[in-house]
């Protein structure tokens, strides 16, 4: 899978590239193309765009059924620009890379809580709080962080598998790596 | 005792089948985020219970983190090292799995607690939230990529590459 890319004279995996191994169709993972193994850059990238959609899946939604053509368009919009921005990007740290897909997130949860808004609110004893202080977002990346290691997910800094080369024999280890 | 044992492999089995059903939506602070809370129907005083839960577990959680963190790095420049020995790295490998293991039990339990804090029908809305978040999370996804190779098909074919 040593296929040509569209980024640059070097050769790099184009975001679009990225994002597709990032984001395998449900039950189809994808080889790892050779480049992977080859270019520390790639690889790294590749990692904080798993990174980044992890973060997209650790939200709550409303049901799929709920949302019209026009609302899953609008989505889509602000995600492929929020990709085509993070490509200017490439060297930034995976933390910024984090922080659009965390804007992104902001939008996506913002359609479900408009409606949420909009119905007469439910009857209860007490009300929750509201916001979250500075601790709370402290111990929500601690859990977080505790059920990305729980699974056994690899940090972005060092993720050392993703340098092994697919088992149809694309690619390699470079020499001095594994 | 065995039957303490034996109980408490079931419980474990069962916080642990629980939590790969749910493991999105128990990431993070769930309980606090006011969207989450809303839809469930969380009462202050359900969110003070779970609260004191995580606290109890807290300092836990942070050193076994850091436990397993270190030895991944160390496991991580043991697996660059062409001089390594084997059987060290075998040993660091252990040593991370058992850090994971212990990890994993301690927000097992953590969560089991949670969820007996839980109504049975809080519960099963937030398994169903959960999966709509994937089934919504998954056809965006899809959606946004199928997209993106459109636009990339139509776009002119890039020069051979230079490596």
């Amino acid at each position: 899978m040593n296929r040509p890319t569209d980024t640059g004279r070097r050769g790099h995996l184009s975001e679009a590239e990225l994002f597709g191994l990032a984001v395998p169709p449900a039950g189809e993972p994808e080889a790892l193309p050779g480049h992977l193994s080859e270019c520390l850059a790639c690889s790294r990238a590749l990692s904080e765009w798993k990174a980044a959609v992890r973060e997209l899946a650790s939200e709550e939604t409303e049901a799929i059924d709920r949302r019209s053509d026009a609302e899953w368009t609008a989505v889509e919009d602000k995600t492929i620009a929020a990709i085509r921005r993070a490509r200017a990007g490439r060297r930034a740290s995976w933390r910024w890379v984090a922080t659009i897909a965390a804007a992104l997130l902001l939008f996506v949860l913002a359609l479900p809580l408009r409606r949420v808004a909009s119905r007469p609110a439910p009857t209860r004893a007490s009300t929750p709080s509201s916001e979250m202080s500075a601790q709370d977002r402290a111990d929500d990346a601690l859990l977080r962080d505790v059920a990305r290691l729980s699974r056994g997910d690899e940090s972005p800094d060092d993720d050392w598998i993703s340098l092994v080369p697919d088992p149809d024999g694309n690619g390699g280890n470079k020499p001095g790596q594994l | 005792m065995r039957l303490r044992v034996f109980g408490l492999a079931l419980l474990l089995a069962g916080a642990a089948a629980s939590s790969v059903r749910g493991q999105d939506a128990f990431e993070g602070k769930w309980w606090k985020r006011p969207g989450i809370a809303t839809q469930l129907g969380l009462t202050a005083e359900q969110q003070d219970q779970i609260e004191k839960i995580f606290v109890r577990s807290r300092t836990k959680l942070i050193d076994l983190r850091a436990d397993l963190e270190k030895k991944q790095l160390v496991l991580g420049e043991a697996m660059e090292d062409h001089s390594a020995d084997r059987q060290d790295v075998e040993k660091k490998i252990v040593a991370v799995e058992n850090a994971r293991a212990e990890l994993q039990k301690t927000r097992a339990l953590m969560l089991l607690d949670i969820k007996q804090v839980l109504r049975p029908e809080q519960w099963q809305h937030l398994m169903l939230m959960q999966q709509n978040a994937r089934e919504a999370q998954q056809r965006l996804r899809e959606r946004v990529r199928e997209r993106m190779l459109e636009e990339k098909e139509k776009a002119p074919p890039p020069h051979p590459k230079q490596r």
